[in-house]
This record gives structure tokens, sequence and C-alpha cells, in this order.
């Protein structure tokens, strides 16, 4: 979802000028977004049927609603994305440069629209809006408007999407960044590290404010006990502090080591350091996110990445406005080693919501222990399980050699062509 | 407003069965009629970049009963558990064989990928086939409107059924025959050269093969489910459909001895869609019958989500469609013609 508006943006930016570089830099993504693109769609296919086999007893009970948005993104989203990746993809020797921008920009829309839709479903099972509940005592959907206008959805849309461009601008800067080191493709990586630091850095800032702060707003609204459980906070009390670092107890009820910013959480949730949190004391334990200890350390490493890569990115632009970018090798090793960590800050996120949520499929509606499917015995999930982590596991080796050996092809040279006068600096 | 939704869908799986099961025999007889690795190579590009739009057939198919039917989805698909993963994992692996397998010039690579197209497409027609035969004789479903399938108990098909027994099985064979002969007609279409004759000549064979197993066939579905027969000897739709099937045979012989490829290839989409059409229209309105007791099938009535929902997935539902018939158009413009062998480089 990330890589996608690079491909809009060289290709505008081809368009505006006539540059061919820009254009080899968009033939040259496009096929790592192909090879992205290839391994979604053989992945995302288990994920929807999963509803089904492994999560019965959840599609039974809301499937009347969650139905909807992913049965949108199965016919809409998915045919749209497909069709234009094709059109994209095969299409840059048929049309028009203006028609091949056009579908670039309707490849990204159509992931981003795809993306909407499982946000849609996913803040429905955060915060369920918009549904009633049926004689038959399963959900259904009351109102629409209400339902695909979740307010949770736009703050984790925003918060969801920004970080996906953190990642595409991390993995864009890191290919600058090694054929920078290398001396190797040098007009085309001072194009990816430009584009990936400013874009990173756009991005970076926008994902921890205002729609990381957005959602952490959201959580402290409606989730309350999982604020206080992110945060590994018992007690509750006005002036709460958030802990830089410390390890949760649960034992014994209580952060161990803490080096806390006081008054910091209730500032960031309720907006005033007089703002009330409420511990997790306040709570029957049976409401308590089942893992305490793991959502606590993913949650906080994920800020600590996300503050990170807004230095490392401030950084690189400030190195850029003097003009030693590519000269920098220090800063060129890190933007080039820093590729993993969005990866990896996303996947924490997702975990701080999904652990988060729990004890609950749908919150405070259904709880997780009554939505697996009864009648798939622990063998048969066991060995799918392993099955399927073998199986991951063979096309993510697959997945790096072959984009491995695209980046070591590299992007092709472009023929030096006459520049129109005033197009190029 | 249920039994047009039941139409929609079962349009979805009979688009999807024909496109994609057209994949599956390429896939299969691409062990058989391509000798040299150029042949192969030929063979893949005749299945070219089409098999995603046909894969998303699946997919906006497995969206849309969520949406309208989720009942069904939560039945079956825990129901089918196990043969539902292998299903998920071949379609991957066939999906990664077609995409990975052109990538490397390398006979080795190319080897190890065009093993595991064949496998799994061979794999993909038996399972489909099997599913299919499951929808005709009943699945066990119980009191509480559950069912979980071994892939085999006794090979007996009353009581407590496998996935597997002697009817799903011959279903799963007679699927695999006319798969593959069907995939011929698409290669006969699609290619020149050796290919082409091969397929030419395995086309009639299969072909002539499939005609006395779909008798086989239909006298043992006779017999495993009577009562099918009984509605549809009283439906003018399973006419109709019964109608299209002998239509399509005649189309398709006279097609496969005139060597009119065109002919003998729609002749065969259609016997697929009559095939299927037929069984969609004696089906309704139950959707997954209980081997255990006609009481306990589910119906597309209970399985559905309510009327709001429907109505909803009515006005999205169309969009979707129209996209997709705009992409087919696009893409097989561009695809149009033959494949030729590739120059090797």
């Amino acid at each position: 979802m990330g890589l996608a508006w690079f491909l809009v943006y060289w290709k505008w930016k081809a368009l505006r000028s006539g540059d061919e570089q820009y254009n080899e830099a968009a033939r040259f993504w496009a096929k790592i977004f192909g090879l992205n693109f290839a391994l979604g769609v053989v992945t995302g296919i288990p994920m929807e049927f999963q509803f089904g086999t492994n999560w019965s007893d959840f599609s039974s009970y809301a499937g009347g609603v969650i139905g909807q948005p992913l049965g949108m993104e199965g016919m809409f989203s998915f045919f749209l994305e497909s069709a234009f990746i094709g059109a994209f993809i095969w299409g840059e020797k048929r049309f028009s440069p203006r028609i091949h921008f056009l579908t670039a920009c309707a490849v990204a829309l159509g992931s981003w629209i795809s993306g909407y839709f499982i946000l849609v479903t996913n803040a429905f099972m955060q915060h369920p809006v918009g549904y009633a509940v049926s004689a038959g005592g399963t959900l259904v959907i009351a109102d629409i408007p209400q339902f695909l206008l979740n307010p949770w959805v736009f703050a984790q849309f925003a918060h969801n999407q920004a970080a996906a461009v953190v990642t595409g601008s991390f993995v864009i800067a890191a290919l600058g960044a090694f054929y920078t080191l290398r001396g190797v493709h040098v007009k085309q990586a001072k194009l990816y590290l430009q584009a990936g630091i400013l874009a990173g850095l756009f991005a970076a800032v926008l994902t921890a404010f205002p729609t990381g702060d957005q959602q952490a707003k959201m959580v402290g609204n409606h989730q309350p006990v999982t604020l206080a459980a992110m945060e590994g906070r018992f007690e509750s009390g006005p002036m709460a502090g958030v802990a830089l670092i410390g390890q949760p107890n649960i034992r014994e009820k209580r952060l161990d080591n803490p080096i806390e910013i006081p008054g910091a959480l209730s500032f960031l949730a309720y907006g005033t350091f007089q703002g009330y949190v409420h511990g997790l004391n306040d709570y029957p334990e049976d409401l308590w996110p089942d893992n305490i200890e793991l959502l606590y350390y993913s949650f906080h490493l994920m800020i600590t990445l996300g503050t990170l890569f807004i230095l490392l990115m401030s950084y690189a632009n400030l190195q850029y406005f003097f003009g030693r970018l590519q000269t920098d090798k220090v800063l060129l090793w890190l933007l080039m080693l820093s590729f993993p960590f969005p990866y990896i800050a996303n996947t924490l996120g997702w975990m701080t919501a999904e652990l988060g949520r729990q004890p609950w499929l749908i919150y405070h509606l259904f709880r997780t222990t009554e939505g697996y499917s009864k009648v798939v015995s622990n063998g048969d999930a066991i060995f799918t399980l392993i099955g399927f982590a073998c199986l991951y596991f063979v096309l993510g080796v697959l997945f790096l050699v072959l984009v491995g050996r695209e980046i070591s092809h590299g992007p092709r040279a472009v023929q030096p062509h006459i520049p129109q006068p005033g197009n190029r600096p | 407003m249920i039994a047009l939704w039941y139409f929609l869908i079962s349009f979805m799986l009979i688009t999807y069965g024909v496109l994609d099961g057209r994949n599956f025999g390429v896939g299969l007889l691409h062990g058989f009629v391509a000798k040299t690795p150029q042949e192969r190579r030929q063979v893949v590009a005749a299945i070219g970049p089409l098999w995603t739009w046909h894969e998303v057939w699946l997919v906006g198919f497995g969206g849309t009963v969520f949406a309208v039917f989720p009942e069904l989805l939560a039945t079956a698909f825990a129901g089918y558990y196990l043969a539902l993963f292998l299903i998920l994992w071949c379609l991957i692996l066939r999906g990664i064989s077609l995409e990975l397998g052109g990538h490397l010039d390398d006979p080795m690579w190319q080897g190890f990928w065009d093993f595991v197209l064949v496998a799994s497409s061979g794999l993909l027609s038996i399972l489909f086939g099997a599913a299919a035969g499951n929808l005709v004789r009943g699945v066990p479903i119980n009191a509480e409107g559950d069912f979980s399938m071994a892939f085999f108990t006794d090979f007996h098909i009353r009581g407590n059924v496998g996935i597997l027994d002697w009817y799903t099985i011959s279903i799963a064979l007679f699927a695999t025959v006319m798969l593959a002969a069907h995939g011929a007609n698409y290669l006969v279409l699609k290619t020149e050269g050796p290919v082409q004759m091969r397929s030419a000549r395995l086309a009639r064979l299969l072909w002539i093969l499939a005609i006395p197993l779909f008798v086989i066939i239909s006298a043992e579905g006779w017999y495993v489910r009577p009562s099918l027969l009984d509605i549809a000897l009283h439906r003018p739709l399973c006419w109709l459909g019964i109608a299209v099937i002998l239509g399509s045979i005649w189309i398709l012989f006279q097609g496969l001895w005139s060597a009119n490829e065109k002919k003998a290839f729609w002749g065969g989409n259609f016997l697929i869609v009559g095939l299927m059409a037929t069984g969609a229209a004696a089906f309704f309105p139950v959707l997954l019958y209980s081997t255990l007791g006609e009481a306990n099938s589910l119906t597309a009535g209970a399985a559905s989500a309510g009327h709001g929902s429907l109505m909803m997935a009515l006005i999205w539902w169309p969009f979707g469609l129209a996209l997709s018939v705009v992409y087919f158009i696009f893409i097989s413009r561009r695809y149009a013609g033959k494949v030729s062998i590739p120059k090797s480089h």
C-alpha cells in the first residue's frame, strides 16, 4: 500500500518532465510491487477462508455484519486491484503516458480501498456500532452509514496507511543507500534516496501525530482497561505517567523498575495532566487482556521504533538540505540497514491492537473463546498450522531470493536523451 | 431475494469452475503434451496472465457467500476443514509455480516448478471433483447444524460419511478426465505446432472417455440421492440445464471431428456450465444436504444474513461484476491469438 504511491509519484514526474529516469524508477519498483502482489494474492485467500474454517462460530454470530465489508473487499477491491495491476504492468506500451499514469493511480486507490474495507471489519471488532441483534441472537446491520463510518476506523485507517507509507519509504531509501554505497545505478539511487527520505519523514511524523495520538485517545475512551494494560498500570489516578522503561509484574500487580515521564499518559489520553487514568485494579481480572506482558512490550517497542524512525529521517533530511546525503557514509549505512524495522513496527502495532482487544473478539459483545470452530479438532488445527508455517516459510525464502535477484539486476540504464529546455535541473 | 442470491453465488461458482477448471486441465496436461522445455513454456504461456483473473472469482465467491450466506461459510468451511486446506495449499503452489516458474532461465528451476504445476493441478481437479460429489451425496450434518468430516470413513455413502467414498471418488475421476479434456480443447485453440497436435489427439480421447463416465455417474447419482432426480424432473430450469448439456455434447463432438477448435472449445465450456447449473437448479433451496436425516439439511433461507444485508450486498455487488467484465474485455483483447513456442534467449 505504501509502494503504490511511489509508482504514482514517479509516473507523475515522468509525465511532467518527460525524464525517462522517472519511468525507469516506476518500472523497476513495479517489478518489486508485482512480486509483493503475487505473494499477497496467494496468502490472502486463506485469510478469507479462515473465517469459515477456524472461526465458524464467530462467522455464524457476526457474519451478517462483517460479511459485508469482507464481501466488498473480495468482490470489489480484489477485482479492481488485479484488473489495474494487469493494466499497469502490461499496458505501458499500449497506453498513452497519461492513461498509464491513471492506471497507477487506480492501483494505489484500489489497494487503499481494500485496506479500508479490512479496517472497517477490524474497527467493528474494536468498537461495534451500527448493528442490531436479530431474533436468532446473531448480529445484523442496522445502520449502514454508521457502520461504514465508524469513528474508530478513521483513526485506525489513517494510522495504518501512514505506517504503510513509512514501510515503503524505508525500503526505497534503503535500496537507494545500498546502490549509492556500491556506486552503481547512481542516478536511480539518488531518486530513491530523495523520495524515500522525504516521504519517510512525512509519514513517520504522521504515524505518531496526529494519527497514533488519535488512536491512543480512542483506546483511552472506549477501551480503558486496554490502555491500562498497554502501559502496565495497575493503580488509578490523575497525573498518570508513561513508562520509558519498566517490566510489568502481573503477580505483584505492579510495574518493576519504572522510569516514567510523570503525567504524560494523562495528557496523551485525555489532553490534561489531571486526566484520571483507570488502572487495571479498577477492573475484574476476567476483563483484563490475556497477555499483558506481550501487549506492554509490543506497544512500547512500537513507540520506540516510531520515535527512532522520526529521528533517523529528520537527520537524513537535514543532511539532504546541506547536500551531504550521497556522501554521509554512516547515514547511508543506517538507512540501508533500517528497512526491516518498519515491518517489525507494523507487526507490533497489530499485536497491540489485537492483544489489547482480548479477551474479546467483538469488544464487550463476543468473547474469543466463543468464536472458534468447535467442530475442528485440536489435531486438525495444529496440523494445518504446521502446514502453513512450512509453506509460508518457503514462500518467504522464495520472496527474498526473487526480490534479491531483482535488486542485483537493478534498474536498466536509461539512454541519455535530449532534455526539453527548462524541464530538467 | 434469497433465490436471487442463490442464483448469483451459483453463477460465480460456475464461472470459476469453467474458467479455472480449464487451467487445472492445462496444468495437468502440461506433463503430457509438452516434451521439450520450450514447449513447456508454451503451455504455461497459454494460461498466461489470465489465471489471477480466474482465481479472483473464487475470492469473490467466498466473499459474497460470507456477506449473504454466512452460515454456509461457517458450516461448510469448518466441516470440510482438511480438504479445504489441501485445496488452499494446492492453489498457493499452483499460483506460485505459474508466477515464479518463468522467473529464472534455468532448467532445474523450471523443471521443479513444472512438476509442482502438474501435481497441484491434478490434485485440485480431484479435490474439486470430490467436493462436487459431496454436494450431491450430502454431508453428515447433525441436529445442531454442524458437521466435521474425515477424509474417509468406511467408503459408504450413507450415515457418517467421509469426504471420499466410492461415489465421490468416481465423481473426482470424472471431473479430472473432463477438466483435462476441457484443458486440451483450450490448448488446441491457443497453441500451434506439436503441442497443438498432441492436445487435439488427447482431447478426442479424453472426451470419448468422459461420456461413458458421465452416464455412470448419472446412474450413481440417482442411487445416491434419489430425491434429487424427482425434483429435477419437476423443475423446468433443470430441463433447460439438461437441454444445454445434450446440446453442448452435440456441438462438442461436431467440433472435435470437424477439427473446428472454437466449436469444440465452446461446446466443452457449455457442457460444464450445463452440468453445474443443472445441479444448482436441482439443489435449491438446500445448500448442504444432510446424510443423517433430511431435517438437518442447511437451506438457503436458514443460512442467509437477513434482509438488510442482502439488500446492501445488492448495491455493491454489481460494481464488482462490472469491473470484472471490463477487465476481462481488456485482457482478452490484449491476449488474443495463438501462443507459439518462445524463442530461447
